[in-house]
């Protein structure tokens, strides 16, 4: 238990920070995946997902003939033989720098990219003669902070430190133009995994479709994925259906299996009964299926290659010279089962997707959920990066194809042996992949002509906002289910699954549109980063009783057996019997760490209509596993999430059931995710409120980095007053949490005084207040660029400046540079900086249009890349004090919050014997309802802490029924002369009498929110209108008024209010006056006429009168006030042909 | 409605005042014969309306510190000054000259510049300069560090010009010269103003107060008076080092009869008797 507060320890870290070790080494754990998948990409020494990638992109074959020709012609062949990336540098052209080396915060603070440079090897042969290389630039690449690539890789605290960034820096994110960007965890389909799936969408596909399928997401080694999904046909025949450049293909499964391998039907049949020849229900379909088949009359595999590539070749743009058969075998590398390198074990899956299809419609086995964490992994940042790499890469040769075609279609002169026209071919496509890449982390969007098996194009990236370090760390955390399934109406995407134990915390999920999309991974919830050595693990089965092929006894197949599958790959089959036994002693052995501890063992039990049976076995990245104890020798067991489904652990030692648990449990609380396992006594609450502690925690005004010098953030929340808190879990000390304090600990009364605490709203002591309780800043960056002024190419003609004519007004907050002084305190229509038009010799002034006053906290200068040019830009840092003020909001850790409803004065307030007075009052009516006795167990802990000088622990589930917190607590504050449960008798500070009632004080941590009255209010009374309306425009920011509302009106009507109601709907809203004839009842027709009156001969005048011009007359015109929104009406009605006729009374 | 024939003392026996502890930080004592609004009038006065000296102008020439001014500005404000000759400064309001000048207020001189090379510089209270010798930051012996403002690394500087004034704590909380003022009355709760709550057992959920062993415990039999109130109170006085807990304890008194003369003073004969005839107003 945490008693210290290591004030100590934590001086020591800040002031002689470690240049060989982290002081927080856990944080660096969370970003853990982001890194280690970036790494991933290039990590020697074996090869990176991007060596596997233009392995898999393969060589480019280009003729010099058009398609149609006879000829072979001369064959180009190009290909990428390494891709290599820098580490961020200076360009060469730099003469003046010290140092080559460009470290983030200079990105940060410049707005720049952080990115390296990106080359590749790129090669091309002509009709297998000399191999030609080059070294190609495709561009700046962004890098992530703390990755291989990054300079800041090998850096401990006091480097980082001295590079400007914080001193546990943890990286996992790039930098785009000086924004902070993370590619966000999203969660898909498990890979090489079979599921079968009932989906009424199936049965749109055709006629005969129906909507039972099974799917499969193949990956391959340079983590791109492809998807197969076998459709199950009403005739009992089955469909396999691919996506090839977003572009949809349905394939009959027959054709596949006969091309993989050289077979026949009997072979096959064989296969799919798997000795279960009673089996009718199987039989008769696989007759059919092969029966059908037997229509496109081909018997060998050759053939069918033949077929396959005869309708697959314009699709896969192949040269003319493959033969069928040879585009077919591409088909089938490219597109089918693409994790398997080998035809058979396609083809043993194939048949294995077949059965598992057929399974399912026979009501055998049930279908997998995709919704489960059973069923999904996440894609990680590094991957993503990747995939898009590879693309782009692609797409590079690719359109050197288009282009080399195009020539050769249109009769130009190609000659592959003419160095110049290559050149020029060669440089033609737009080879810069790190712009395309700056773009995509830049908005989020996907750019792809393959679609690259995902199901969104936008909402890859977020901002890393540093609004505070929860807010910060829980980003990595996150998981986002998919934009896709945000639209999705049904519900059922979001729902809490028991599968997600342990996995994805229950608590840590907005309220509102996201909820249940965008979770949060629990604490101890690792993501595997790497493909695991599994090369044994054949071996090692074999030895506990796997046969490679399914056992035969006599000459039939025999029946229940299952398979072993490892990685989606088939590697053998055992009995139902021996099944377990299997799986127990592949766990066994991985906990001896004979094998890596990170496999997953998923043993799925035969049942009765349940998940198809077998032993599925999981080596590769991206999955979620979390550690538990193994009870059998204690030791450290890594369990995921397919697996856990079919495991039996224990939560606490009174769960375990002898013979059936098998493992447990470290601590209960690792089910939450980091902000959730941060709310104090949470198990003592209903669950909604520690729903909203998460939300509200991620809101708070507090510390959001020990850098803020080197932060140009666009806005910045600072809390001045930060404290630790009394009452903190353990996890507050692993992650060194105080390095970032986030609020206050607050003598909290639980009152109902002075009327002010009605309806959630607090009291705070006005003492407090001038003592500096809950002082927040706020820091907004404003950039001034000159380059803005004019067009691009012409040459610079403005510079920062003051000119002797500039008034002395400018000059109280501006020094003859032009720039302000820190410190100047700026109000609105105040000189922000001033620049000299060199062509017209004027000074000009950026003015500060802030409603607030502010004050120059910092002034940066930014040069350009190459230090060369005089400054055009200016980055100047504002400070906005925010002490708080009423309607400022507020917030214990309970998800309790409320606004500042009045400063009370210090000796008004209730005072306790002792002469304590609270510096918070809330009303005791903010509990019953909500039921957050967590806060109250706080208060008690804190007070505690307070008396005893010792920080208190409030890890969840500590406590039980037997030793319960109140007891603890109570005992605690009897000790020290206190009342056991908290309370204590009050006086009143206006009369000094004792209260009647004993008061509920203690103290309690309070966050001050960043939603401050001072960003919200609006208040208007005339002000712009709409102009088609006439209406009062919405909106703060263009000065519009609050809608009123139907609800609102109708609450007038109730009352009666008809003079109010009038004045707010009409008076002050689209007042306007016409005239009407009563007589026809158009407000249309009255015309405006000038006649002339005689006074004498010499002399007339002119009258203006208005008549009806239909009724000619001017005797039933009159003046009438109407809504203009009405006349907007009327006019639209009469567009169409309608007219309105008012009919009109006078009174 | 009754008229007010109580002084400030109740039942004829004049306000006594028993010391139990005097120490530099803290006096303990109990107050006798009066009226509970007498108390709280006084307890009120002393947290609230005893004047002492702070800081309350800053004028920045120069900070290249982390921290802002304004932050700086308000820590200053909070450093305890010694306010014992606070009586012979004037109120700024009441002193006739334009700004600040030696009769209503104090300067106070800070400037430190770090220039040790691996270490810190703190800026204390104690590397303020005080003009007037009367008015200067306290300090608890020469060991005492002071307390802490900022502190610098090599090359930042913090210099500036704070006028230090006199003022009450009604108006801001850095006047105020106590920490915290204990008041209790009727421990044993004869007078049953409260009603504590009470889940099982009272003597185990409701420890003594310590006040209880000075008070007189209610016998077996007694019967409750119901007309019966308080004239025994406890206080405990902590001052934050600006002045000497009885100094606050005996200003505070002198407010205490300022106010009610200027109360006397204020009401002539006509109006006592005013008061007395008219009958209550109803709301």
């Amino acid at each position: 238990m945490p008693s210290t507060f290591h004030t100590c320890e934590r001086e020591k870290l800040f002031l002689n920070p470690s240049s060989k070790r982290f002081g927080v080494p856990e944080l660096q754990k969370l970003v853990k995946p982001f890194i280690d998948s970036f790494n991933s990409l290039l990590e020697p020494p074996t090869k990176g997902i991007l060596h596997y990638a233009i392995d898999d992109i393969g060589v480019m074959e280009i003729s010099d003939v058009p398609y149609t020709s006879p000829t072979k012609g001369n064959i180009l062949k190009v290909w990428i033989e390494d891709v290599l990336i820098g580490k961020p540098l200076l360009p060469e052209n730099v003469r003046a720098a010290k140092s080559f080396q460009i470290f983030p915060s200079e990105c940060r603070e410049r707005f720049k990219t952080y990115a390296g440079k990106m080359s590749i090897k790129f090669c091309w042969q002509v009709n297998n003669g000399r191999v030609n290389m080059e070294i190609r630039n495709v561009g700046m690449c962004p890098i992530m902070i703390k990755s291989n690539r990054c300079n800041l890789q090998s850096f401990y605290s006091k480097q980082l430190i001295e590079h400007h960034e914080e001193s546990e820096e943890m990286g996992g994110y790039f930098i785009i133009n000086g924004i902070e960007k993370i590619i966000r965890h999203l969660i898909v389909q498990r890979r090489n995994y079979v599921m079968a799936l009932i989906r009424p969408s199936f049965a749109n596909r055709g006629k005969s479709y129906t909507e039972y399928g099974v799917s499969i997401r193949c990956a391959r080694l340079d983590q791109t994925t492809m998807t197969n999904t076998l459709h199950y046909l009403k005739d009992g025949s089955c469909m396999l259906r691919f996506l090839w450049r977003k572009q949809e293909y349905l394939v009959p499964v027959i054709l596949f299996l006969k091309s993989l391998v050289e077979t026949n039907d009997k072979g096959i049949f064989e296969m799919l009964m798997l000795g279960d020849f009673e089996n009718t229900f199987f039989s008769d379909r696989v007759e059919l299926m092969l029966q059908e088949f037997k229509s496109y009359n081909v018997q060998s595999r050759g053939q069918c290659l033949s077929i396959l590539g005869e309708k697959f070749r314009i699709i896969f743009s192949l040269p003319s010279h493959y033969s069928n058969q040879r585009v077919g075998e591409y088909v089938l590398k490219k597109v089918l089962l693409v994790h398997l390198n080998n035809n058979q074990d396609k083809f043993n899956l194939l048949i294995f997707m077949i059965r598992k299809l057929y399974s399912l419609v026979a009501g055998d086995c049930c279908s997998d959920n995709p919704d489960s964490p059973q069923n999904q992994e996440i894609l990680l940042s590094g991957n993503l990066y990747g995939m898009i790499a590879k693309e782009k890469l692609m797409d590079y040769l690719s359109s050197i194809r288009t282009l080399i075609v195009a020539d050769v279609n249109s009769k130009k002169n190609v000659d592959f042996n003419n160095k110049k026209y290559l050149s020029t071919i060669f440089n033609k496509p737009s080879s810069d992949i790190g712009k395309k890449l700056s773009y995509f982390l830049a908005t989020g969007n996907l750019v792809s002509n393959t679609g690259l098996d995902l199901m969104q194009t936008s909402g890859y990236t977020i901002v890393a906002e540093k609004i505070n370090f929860f807010r910060y760390i829980s980003h990595f955390r996150c998981v986002h289910r998919g934009s896709f399934f945000a639209e999705l109406k049904t519900t059922t995407v979001r729902k809490l699954l028991p599968e997600s134990w342990g996995f994805i915390c229950p608590v840590h999920t907005p309220d509102g549109s996201p909820c249940g999309l965008l979770n949060h991974l629990s604490y101890s919830c690792r993501i595997i980063t790497s493909k695991l050595n599994a090369d044994r693990i054949p071996i090692f089965l074999s030895e506990f009783g796997m046969t490679i092929r399914p056992l035969i006894s006599g000459h039939k197949t025999e029946k229940n057996q299952m398979c072993i599958q490892l990685d989606g790959k088939i590697v053998g089959w055992c009995s139902h019997k021996n099944a377990k036994s299997i799986a127990d002693k592949l766990r066994f052995i991985k906990i001896e760490e004979k094998i890596p501890i990170d496999i997953e063992i998923g043993y799925v039990p035969p049942s009765n209509g349940g998940q198809y049976p077998g032993i599925y076995i999981f080596s590769t990245s991206a999955r979620m596993m979390r550690p538990v104890k193994y009870l059998a020798n204690g030791k450290t067991d890594m369990v995921g999430s397919f697996e856990q489904v079919y495991m039996n652990i224990a939560c606490l030692p009174e769960d375990i059931v002898e013979g059936v648990t098998t493992h447990q449990e470290y601590s209960p609380t690792n089910i939450l995710s980091i902000v959730a396992n941060l709310t104090p006594f949470s198990d003592y609450n209903q669950s909604p409120r520690n729903m909203y502690q998460c939300q509200m925690a991620k809101q708070t005004m507090g510390t959001p980095s020990t850098a803020l010098m080197y932060r140009t953030d666009n806005k910045l929340y600072h809390l001045q007053t930060g404290q630790t808190p009394i009452v903190r879990p353990e996890l507050h000390n692993t992650l060194g949490l105080d390095g970032f304090p986030n609020g206050t600990n607050a003598i909290v009364a639980v009152i109902s005084y002075t009327g002010y605490d009605m309806e959630d709203a607090l009291i705070i002591n006005k003492s407090s207040y001038e003592r500096g309780f809950g002082y927040g800043t706020i820091y907004k960056s404003e950039i001034i660029d000159l380059g803005e002024f004019r067009a691009v190419g012409d040459p610079i003609h403005h510079q920062f400046g003051l000119e002797d004519d500039a008034p002395t007004s400018w000059r109280e907050k501006l020094d003859n540079d032009g720039l302000p002084f820190i410190g100047a305190k700026l109000t609105t229509g105040d000189p922000l900086c001033a620049y000299i038009d060199r062509i017209k010799g004027v000074t000009k002034i950026k003015m500060y249009g802030g409603s607030e006053d502010a004050y120059i906290d910092q002034v940066r200068l930014l040069g350009d890349d190459l230090g060369k040019d005089e400054v055009q830009k200016v980055h100047i840092k504002l400070r906005i004090p925010r002490p708080p003020v009423i309607g400022d909001k507020f917030s214990s850790r309970h998800g309790q919050k409320g606004v500042l409803s009045r400063l009370w004065p210090q000796v008004d307030l209730p005072f306790t014997e002792s002469g304590m007075q609270p510096d918070i009052i809330i009303n005791p009516h903010a509990f019953p309802s909500r039921m957050t006795i967590g806060m109250f167990v706080e208060s008690m802990a804190g007070k505690c802490g307070a008396l005893f000088g010792v920080a208190q622990d409030c890890t969840p589930f500590k406590y039980n029924e037997e030793s319960t917190a109140i007891d603890y607590f109570g005992e605690q504050l009897l000790r020290s002369g206190f009342n056991y449960h908290g309370n204590e008798p009050m006086y009143s500070g206006t009369t000094g009498e004792e209260f009647q009632a004993d008061i509920y004080i203690g103290v309690v941590f309070y966050q001050r929110l960043r939603h401050m009255v001072s960003d919200k209010w609006q208040v208007r009374s005339t002000g712009p209108v709409h102009n088609l309306t006439m209406q009062p425009i919405g909106g703060r920011k263009r000065n519009g008024g609050i809608r009123f509302g139907e609800m609102e009106r109708d609450s007038l009507l109730a009352h009666g209010m008809s003079f109010c109601l009038q004045d707010r709907l009409m008076n002050c809203s689209d007042f306007s006056q016409c005239h009407l004839c009563r007589e026809c009842g158009s407000i249309f027709t009255s015309l405006s006429l000038k006649t002339h009156h005689k006074i004498d001969s010499n002399r007339t005048y002119k009258k203006h009168h208005i008549q009806c011009d239909i009724c000619n007359t001017a005797k039933w015109i009159t003046l009438i006030k109407i809504p203009s929104a009405f006349k907007y009406l009327a006019t639209e009605l009469a567009s169409m042909g309608i007219k309105i006729i008012l009919d009109t009374e006078t009174k | 409605m009754e008229p007010y024939t109580g002084t400030i003392n109740s039942g004829g026996a004049k306000p006594e005042i028993k010391i139990d502890e005097l120490t530099s930080e803290r006096v303990k004592f109990i107050l006798t014969n009066t009226d509970l609004s007498m108390a709280n009038a006084l307890r009120r006065i002393m947290i609230a309306e005893v004047a002492t000296i702070a800081i309350d102008m800053v004028e920045f020439e120069l900070n290249t510190s982390v921290l802002a001014d304004e932050f700086i500005a308000h820590r200053l404000g909070l450093i305890p000054l010694d306010s014992t000759e606070a009586e012979k400064i004037k109120y700024s309001r009441e002193c006739s000259c334009q700004g600040a000048c030696k009769e209503c207020s104090v300067e106070l001189n800070l400037h430190v510049k770090c220039t040790e090379e691996d270490t810190t510089k703190d800026v204390t209270s104690r590397d303020l300069v005080s003009n007037d010798p009367r008015v200067t930051p306290i300090q608890d012996g020469l060991k005492d560090p002071g307390i802490l403002i900022a502190k610098l690394r090599k090359g930042q500087e913090i210099k500036v010009k704070c006028i230090a004034k006199k003022g009450v704590a009604k108006e801001h909380a850095k006047w105020s010269p106590c920490a915290a003022v204990a008041f209790e009355y009727d421990p044993f709760n004869k007078l049953r103003h409260a009603h504590y709550w009470i889940e099982d057992d009272e003597k185990k959920e409701w420890p003594a107060s310590k006040n209880a062993e000075k008070d007189f415990p209610p016998g077996d039999d007694e019967v409750f008076d119901f007309t019966a109130k308080p004239n025994r109170f406890y206080f405990e006085v902590e001052t934050i080092g600006s002045m000497k807990p009885e100094d606050i304890v005996m200003n505070a008194f002198k407010k205490l009869l300022e106010k009610i003369s200027s109360v006397q003073m204020g009401l002539t004969t006509n109006d006592v008797n005013a008061i007395n005839r008219e009958p209550p107003r109803e709301f």
